[in-house]
């Protein structure tokens, strides 16, 4: 369960000082798919910073099975993001002169797992996100969708408890996004992470569980479907 | 995460910009060439200046003189006058005083003492064999403590002394006293002519006269010579690495003495002597005799000090070129710094990735400093692979020209300090990646990450 209680954040100081969330509250039961909706510039990607420890907002709490990560010191922060985050990006963000596996490999690397146990983990996730043939490739040869899913098995390899992803189809033609969808929404089913979809998209938006659209840095409205 | 880890990260990304790595490292491997060759040619100019000085110098060997001021150059102005002492002007225009007989005997009555051997003046004419011509000769005395090169014959082994009616001849004189070969001339004698203007006592002028002896009055005047006789034992040739002493001949210590005395009989170098060389009981520690006697008042000087001295300018001239190593390896530093801060302004985005992924600052900012360890090693392998190749290779063309003699080179590497130096080339580019990889470390990864 994530709860986001009363967070505010301001960019600048005195008189330049913009207000980027302004007291956001909601509750996100486990396993849920959420879609947190925005124009550009509505503070949608400053929250899913707020929510994943790496921004800290001066104000609110962000609770994760009960415990406040605003109040956590850096490290246990660090640990946290390790151990309970995975995070898909727009432009992917995979190390292009890495293979594909060393760039799954490397959340395992941070948290200290063994070189046998890395091996095992990594495989699974790009079998899972369907490029296990693609385990010694350079990951600049692989095509946009093969790039995504490499993000996408980089996320799911440390089994987080939440994956967030930015706007995870935005730089893929229509065909492959839908099957990069298809397969974020069947790894949300299956293995019970809760899934944050930051997006613009009302169409990809309207495929999650609950919506949260957020505008001028604030909570415009919740729209929760019930199974 | 774990250092093997982040090394192999470091390695990986070195690996993806080949060019930058090997040409940030080949700065380095400028210093390290410099470096490892300074340290060879140090090593073999000490080793060499050994072998020179265990060729000619008796470890065993004390140099002694009567006066401390010896051997820093003599007192310049004044001394109090102390009778029945002489003294010898050096060179510089220094007095310095001399051993007399009697120091002598003295520091030969020493337990820790084998032997004493004065430098005796010998004031030799010529030397000659029947039936050819007369050359000029310097006599010395035999050094039982130092090997040399025998051509033919045999000298003794280590300390022991040629008897008194033998001699080691120098190579250059077999040709001029007519013999056909060095073994030809073994066991032939050959003549040493000495001569002196004889002192005369007032009594004996006086004697001289009132006899009115015109021809005893001449005898008074008439020069006194000595013929001395000696079979050549040995023929001695000169050594690559002897510092002297080719182009004397060497008679026994006590033939030295009879000679020295009748050269010097009624002047006032008579049992007077500059410096004299003793040889120390083996076993026993020339330092502990060398300040026994420096507090009984003689200047002193082992063979330790002399090679103290040589390794000074050895560690001079070595220092000197350390220095330029030195100073191409502050160069190649500020090169590190630079790639590496472009290294973090282009991998902007993968740090951030790393640090939204729970990697912590510490290890980010290692991942960059073993980078930087990285290029410090291939520079110092590079550099010292070149160093030791070139030196192996170029050694034989320098024992030859600056003749150094077989067996002797010039450049010697050693491995461990060239491990050492690779070391510290690693940790001194680990210094200098210290900044870049601070900046990479406060990256904060949202403004890391932010899709432009």
């Amino acid at each position: 369960m994530i709860e986001v209680k009363g967070v505010t954040k301001t960019y600048g100081k005195k008189q330049n000082a913009f207000l980027a969330l302004e007291d956001i509250n909601f509750v996100i039961p486990d396993g849920a798919s959420v879609a947190i909706v925005g124009k550009s510039g509505s503070g949608k990607s400053t929250l899913m910073h707020a929510m994943s420890g790496l921004d800290r907002p001066e104000k609110g709490q962000v609770v994760i099975d009960g415990v406040d990560i605003l109040k956590l010191k850096s490290k246990a922060v660090d640990r946290f993001r390790s151990e309970k985050i995975g995070f898909i990006f727009q432009s992917f963000f995979v190390q292009a002169n890495e293979s594909s596996f060393d760039n799954v490999s490397l959340p395992l690397e941070i948290s200290n797992l063994s070189v046998r146990e890395r091996k095992k983990r990594v495989l699974e996730a790009l079998r899972v996100v369907g490029i296990d043939d693609k385990e010694k490739q350079k990951a600049r040869n692989l095509s946009g969708g093969q790039k995504q899913r490499l993000a996408i098995a980089r996320a799911i390899v440390n089994r987080p408890k939440i994956i967030f992803a930015d706007e995870p189809t935005g730089n893929l033609d229509s065909t492959t996004g839908a099957t990069i969808e298809k397969l974020l929404f069947g790894l949300n089913k299956q293995s019970g992470s809760t899934l944050v979809i930051v997006t613009h998209d009302e169409d990809l938006a309207a495929k999650c569980d609950m919506r949260i659209y957020i505008k001028d840095g604030k909570i415009d409205k919740i729209v929760s479907e019930e199974k | 995460m774990k250092t093997i880890d982040i090394i192999r990260r470091a390695g990986r990304s070195l690996r993806h910009a080949k060019a930058r790595t090997i040409l940030t490292s080949l700065a380095i491997a400028v210093g390290a060439f410099t470096l490892t060759i300074a340290l060879a040619a140090g090593q073999g100019a000490r080793e060499y200046a050994n072998t020179l000085l265990t060729s000619n110098i008796d470890p065993q060997v004390l140099a002694i003189a009567k006066d401390k001021s010896f051997f820093e150059g003599g007192k310049t102005g004044p001394q109090e006058y102390i009778p029945g002492s002489s003294t010898i002007a050096r060179p510089n225009g220094a007095l310095v005083k001399r051993l007399s007989q009697a120091d002598i005997d003295a520091i030969a009555k020493r337990s820790d003492i084998v032997s004493i051997t004065p430098t005796y003046a010998i004031n030799a004419q010529y030397i000659t064999r029947s039936g050819q011509k007369k050359y000029t000769v310097d006599a010395t005395t035999y050094d039982s403590g130092v090997t040399q090169t025998v051509i033919a014959g045999s000298l003794p082994a280590l300390r022991t002394s040629i008897t008194d009616d033998q001699i080691a001849l120098p190579e250059a004189y077999v040709s001029l006293l007519g013999f056909k070969s060095a073994q030809d001339a073994i066991g032939q004698t050959v003549t040493i002519h000495l001569e002196r203007t004889p002192s005369v006592t007032e009594d004996q002028i006086q004697q001289a006269i009132a006899a009115n002896n015109p021809q005893a009055i001449a005898a008074l005047t008439t020069k006194q010579v000595k013929d001395a006789d000696y079979k050549i034992v040995a023929i001695v040739g000169k050594s690559a690495t002897a510092l002297a002493a080719t182009t004397s001949v060497e008679i026994s210590n006590n033939s030295a003495k009879a000679l020295s005395d009748f050269s010097t009989s009624g002047t006032d170098s008579y049992h007077e002597y500059t410096i004299a060389t003793a040889s120390v009981k083996p076993g026993i520690d020339p330092a502990t005799v060398k300040q026994d006697l420096i507090n009984q008042g003689y200047g002193v000087q082992t063979a330790k000090d002399l090679q103290g001295l040589l390794f000074t300018i050895v560690n001079t001239l070595q220092g000197i070129v350390i220095g330029f190593g030195i100073l191409a390896l502050i160069t190649s530093v500020f090169g590190i710094i630079n790639t590496q801060y472009i290294s973090v302004l282009e991998r902007t985005r993968e740090i951030g990735l790393m640090k939204a992924l729970g990697m912590r600052g510490r290890h980010v900012s290692r991942l960059f400093q073993f980078e930087a360890a990285w290029i410090g090693f291939l520079g110092g392998v590079i550099g010292s692979i070149i160093a030791v190749v070139a030196g192996l290779s170029l050694n034989p063309w320098i024992t030859s020209t600056l003749s150094l003699g077989d067996g002797n080179v010039l450049l010697i590497f050693q491995p461990v300090p060239i491990i050492l130096l690779i070391i510290v080339l690693m940790l001194v580019a680990m210094l200098a990646g210290y900044f870049p990889a601070r900046k990479a470390a406060k990256l904060d990864p949202i403004e890391a990450l932010r899709t432009e």
